[in-house]
């Protein structure tokens, strides 16, 4: 069947299977950053936004994409304050957990402007990194929402 | 403009592709010890290919250590998961659908599941002979014991213990279990093989390029420069991916389609594919009654699965890491890698010192609470300071264990109250014998390219080794190169594993800076070999050209009424020497800290009749941001003038027994890992009927 | 049929379910909202997070917007609804617990017409429900009125761990009721165990005794017996 979504702002057309992924229809569409390792939906390597908020593309029947707007970290150019704050508190080891711990963080601090390490650290728990990088994660978060603050850099 | 693994254009080895390629799946036996019959692939849709027992019997036998393993299993499958037969497809999922339609016959046999049934008089053989390995990675005498499940004994005899125990005013026994575990690297095992001109070309997630080489040549019966291995980044490992994992079945059936062919594990075939050595260990420590260690006997068995692989040089570590960092004059160990039917049992972030460390250092305690002396002071009596003698006979230089041991206690306050509180110091051996090379070329345009088979998995081995490299050189980081390792174009290492890389290649690049140099400066080899090893009868020599040293100290809450452990504080001090990748080395303290909590509190690969029975990452729990403990810091000790030492490790060993002892210090006895709150609730249970 | 999602999509990648096609729930109008009028009622396919975040749910039902806050991960909240919570009738999710204290009923309408159906009676085993073939669950409404609600979720493991126990207890109007989810094929509820004016530990070990609970990786059944009359005191210690 044929569903139409944007993916990153741009109009994608995508032939799927009804049991189709939305995952697997990303990365066909060369969004690599977006993957699957579970297939359960709790480890958040598979994470996107949906119009917006964190879903597991592993877990979401790709039709049901349809009419939406998808968001991947290939959308967010580099230059988000989120992965700029991740690339500064060196917030990564292999990387592997990292686009999802990017989307995540950023719909947190959209939702949460002022995040206490606590709230940040649950807001997060749904992103397993078994590289452990899960403390300097919480800083690069804490370091984005200052800059977010800081009327220099905002 | 900034890293790619943060814009998401980082790309790993499950990321490769090659143009024609088909999908590999494997099939796998469902039962821990059986007879494979007839195999039937006719239900397999034309346009597959099928790869079966025939395809590779004549093809060589493989193992690191022994050689005991087979491209798919002849005859006899050993564990549950166990690969006899693989299929190529056009698509993963027509590869998966068509690995179901394999027919397969199987006559179950006796199976043995449990270390201590595997080493009885009585038991089923996994293997009856074991033929040892000629390969790089039998790096020390092995002593195999043929007619039995034991493929590896390793001893210490240091002394003489029974005159040590006859001597002593007070003497502990306990035994000691560690659990399985899992990597769980959140990218799973991937490779690609394609044959050119009789060249096998194999792209890999591994940590070994040069020991796979080796087995892929031997397997295949070809030259090692006719095997090219190429090493791109990997997604996490821990040790998950290290020897011949997938790669022999690949080029089996890439070889049999005449296409390149990938092979990607699905999460569960993980804990099908290799994890962590459950071990049982058995201490007796005696002292005098001022505290004096006087003798020390450690029986350990670490349980190896069906297939060897490394196991050997684990149960060999942990038999060397088993008495701690401690100086005492009679040590005796005896080790054993014994062979069970359940999935392989390999290299994991620790090798074999996080099991021994959690013994010795429970000991430790057991031995202070009836010697009513303060378990930090009973350690700083007898740690191995600088110059000492190790019970190798070797003696320790660059020696820190007692100012990491302070370090941590200063951290938590130790000597304000001790209630809830736990400390713990390990030793931890580095890989030797080895040997590194690396070179170094001169492109016009003024940037330098590194050859070196150093392999990337998080650890930051390629900034830590490029920022060595560029202050030799004189020169910005942004001017080196380091591309993956290739080993047709990089020179022979060892391997990356046990926190080598940065102090070997190090020294291997400073040697070829000065060959740059000395020889006109396009090109620099640089080559050194570290020399050693011990005697596996008497455990005599040089374990480790140097050592990994680290404390931790744990503060926790247990509440009495369901047995959960809070860890309010975990600290950890790690001798550094010498910080090349500031960052990079905070996230391996980080890091394996974390990995030490999942270790100490729950992490477990559960079998069921030899099965896995909680293979996924929901059954099988792993660490999340919200299981830091309150607050969990680190230090790293440096000393000017220092060697860079390795420390993608050594945080992990200290953790389990600094929570253990601090859990031991509200009078409850623990001696199993993982402490999960119904293991804690029955160490309640037992304090209390004692007390009343 | 395709609420949310989440856990067809799972049954789908485990290969446990393949459908030759998918009904989903997404654009059909009318089962997306959430509204009080004395009583709250939540439409089908309205998402965990909505309740989690609701200030009309927070407000009037804390304790359940509480229970849906702790339900997995954001991702799966995001997706999850509460008729499929209920369909899927997982014995480890925690919502229907907190649903059945309250007194909840779910609403399931076919071509016959529609019917009410208590929580207790609507989850009947392991992934089994009385709803008939032929029934879509299309609202889900919790009594208001003054009452005092708590939820509990014990897990063993790490944070991500499914619940081992899970305890749910409301006072209302002089009833008391006590729900622990988790350990069986369905919630576990014994109306003659729940005194208004009992001792919570004695609450707590009548409710172990009488439930022989499940074992899997997060307890033994004797350890979760064990937790059982903990959770359920203190829920109940909580609740005052």
């Amino acid at each position: 069947m044929k569903i139409n979504f944007t993916v990153n702002g741009r109009p994608a057309v995508v032939e799927t299977r009804p049991d189709q992924m939305l995952v697997d229809v990303l990365n066909g569409l060369g969004c690599a950053s977006v993957r699957e390792t579970c297939g359960i939906g709790v480890c958040g390597t598979c994470t996107v936004l949906l119009d917006g908020e964190p879903v597991s593309g592993c877990l979401l029947l790709a039709p049901l994409a349809h009419g939406r707007a998808v968001t991947t970290v290939e959308g967010l150019g580099g230059e988000d304050p989120v992965q700029i704050a991740f690339a500064e508190a060196h917030a990564f080891q292999c990387g592997y957990c990292t686009p999802g711990m990017v989307l995540a963080s950023k719909r947190l601090l959209e939702e949460n402007a002022h995040p206490g390490e606590e709230e940040i650290r649950l807001a997060l728990a749904g992103n397993l990194c078994r590289c452990g990088s899960y403390v300097k994660i919480v800083e690069a978060v804490q370091r984005a929402a200052e800059r977010k603050e800081d009327p220099w850099t905002s | 403009m900034t890293d790619s693994r943060v814009t998401g254009s980082a790309r790993y080895a499950q990321d490769a592709e090659q143009p024609g390629m088909l999908h590999a799946r494997i099939v796998r036996s469902p039962f821990p010890h059986a007879r494979v019959g007839s195999i039937d692939p006719t239900a397999v849709p034309a346009g597959c290919v099928v790869l079966l027992p025939d395809d590779i019997r004549g093809l060589g036998r493989y193992g690191v250590q022994v050689r005991d393993q087979t491209v798919l299993a002849l005859d006899r499958a050993r564990y549950a998961g166990d690969p006899v037969a693989a299929v190529a497809a056009a698509t993963p999922r027509e590869s998966e659908e068509a690995a179901a339609l394999v027919l397969v016959d199987y006559e179950e046999l006796p199976a043995v599941v449990d270390v201590l049934d595997a080493v009885r008089p009585d038991a089923p053989l996994v293997h009856a002979a074991h033929e040892v390995s000629s390969s790089q990675a039998a790096y020390f005498g092995l002593r195999p014991e043929n007619g039995t499940n034991i493929c590896h004994r390793f001893r210490i005899r240091h002394g003489d213990v029974e005159a040590g125990f006859a001597a002593a005013d007070v003497i502990v026994e306990e035994t000691f279990t560690t659990a399985g575990a899992q990597h769980a690297a959140m990218e799973p095992h991937a490779c690609i093989a394609r044959w050119q001109d009789g060249t096998l070309e194999v792209h890999t997630g591994s940590q070994t390029p040069f020991n796979l080489r080796e087995e892929l040549a031997g397997i295949f019966a070809l030259e090692p420069d006719q095997v090219r291995v190429v090493c791109p980044p990997m997604g996490g490992s821990f040790g998950a991916k290290t020897f011949l994992r997938t790669e022999a079945i690949a080029a089996a059936l890439s070889r049999k389609a005449g296409r390149p062919v990938k092979l990607v594990l699905p999460r569960d075939e993980e804990w099908q594919t290799l994890n962590r050595h459950p071990a049982v260990l058995a201490v007796k420590l005696g002292a005098s009654a001022d505290g004096t260690l006087l003798a020390k006997q450690v029986t350990c068995y670490a349980d190896t699965g069906a297939y060897a692989d490394c196991g050997p040089g684990v149960a060999q570590k942990m038999g060397f890491a088993a008495p701690g960092p401690y100086q005492i004059p009679n040590v005796s160990v005896d080790a054993c890698c014994v062979y069970t039917n359940t999935p392989p049992n390999g290299a994991f972030r620790g090798y074999g010192q996080m099991q021994s460390a959690w013994a010795s250092e429970r000991a430790m305690d057991l031995l202070a609470d009836r010697l009513g002396l303060d378990p930090l002071e009973l350690r700083l009596k007898n740690v191995l300071r600088e110059g000492d003698r190790y019970c190798t006979g070797e003696t320790m230089h660059d020696i820190h264990f007692a100012e990491c041991l302070e370090a941590a206690a200063a951290a938590i306050g130790w000597r304000h109250g001790r209630t809830g509180k736990g400390l713990s110091v390990v030793l931890k051996g580095m890989q030797t014998p080895s040997r590194a090379a690396v070179e170094i070329e001169a492109e016009p345009d003024g940037t330098y390219v590194l050859r070196c088979a150093t392999t990337e998995m998080g650890q930051g081995a390629i900034r830590a080794i490029s920022l060595l490299a560029a202050e030799l050189l004189g020169v910005e980081s942004e001017r080196v190169r380091f591309p993956s390792p290739d080993t047709t174009l990089v020179p022979y290492d060892t391997r990356t594993t046990s926190s080598r890389s940065t102090y070997m290649m190090s020294r291997a690049l400073e040697a070829a800076v000065r060959d740059l140099g000395a020889s006109g400066g396009r090109r620099g080899h640089g080559e050194i070999v570290d020399e050693g090893g011990l005697d596996p009868d008497t455990g005599q020599g040089v374990a480790s050209s140097h050592w990994h040293q680290g404390a931790a100290a744990a503060e926790v809450r247990v509440d009495e009424d369901t047995g959960k452990i809070e860890v309010v504080r975990l600290h950890a001090a790690i001798y550094a020497g010498r910080v090349v990748n500031r960052p990079g080395a905070e996230l391996q303290n980080e890091g394996s800290m974390i990995m030490g909590l999942g270790t100490a509190l729950f992490e477990q690969v559960v079998l069921a009749d030899g099965q896995v029975a909680n293979a996924n990452l929901s059954d099988y729990a792993i660490p999340s941001a919200a299981d830091l403990p309150q607050r969990l810091t680190h230090q790293l000790l440096e000393r000017q003038g220092a060697e860079p030492h390795g420390l993608g490790e050594t945080a992990l060993p200290p953790v389990p027994p600094a929570i253990g002892n601090a859990v031991a210090s509200l009078d409850l006895h623990v001696t199993d890992l993982p402490l999960t709150p119904e293991v804690v609730l029955g160490a309640v249970d037992r304090a209390l009927g004692v007390r009343t | 049929m395709v609420a949310g999602g989440t856990f067809v999509g799972i049954m789908v990648n485990q290969r446990l379910l393949a459908p030759s096609a998918f009904l989903s729930l997404r654009d059909v109008p009318g089962l997306d909202y959430l509204e009080a009028n004395g009583e709250l009622r939540l439409g089908a396919m309205t998402t965990h997070r909505s309740v989690e975040l609701s200030p009309l749910v927070r407000g009037g039902w804390p304790a359940l917007a509480q229970t849906f806050g702790v339900v997995a991960s954001p991702r799966v909240r995001n997706q999850a609804t509460v008729g499929g919570v209920l369909a899927d009738a997982d014995h480890a999710s925690d919502p229907p617990a907190m649903l059945l204290a309250l007194g909840a009923r779910a609403v399931a309408r076919s071509v016959r017409g529609e019917r009410e159906v208590p929580i207790e009676d609507l989850i009947v085993s392991f992934y089994t429900t009385s709803l008939a073939r032929d029934e879509l669950l299309v609202e889900v409404r919790v009594p208001g009125r003054p009452h005092r609600a708590v939820y509990r979720k014990f897990r063993s493991r790490s944070h991500e761990d499914r619940p081992c126990v899970g305890v749910a207890a409301c006072r209302r109007e002089g009833e008391l009721r006590v729900v622990v989810g988790a350990v069986a094929e369905r919630p576990q509820w014994f109306p003659e165990l729940c005194d208004p004016e009992g001792d919570p530990d004695a609450i707590g070990r009548a409710y172990a005794e009488a439930i022989d609970p499940i074992s899997d990786v997060s307890g033994s059944s004797a350890y979760r017996r064990r937790v059982i009359a903990v959770e359920v005191r203190r829920a109940l210690e909580e609740l005052g």
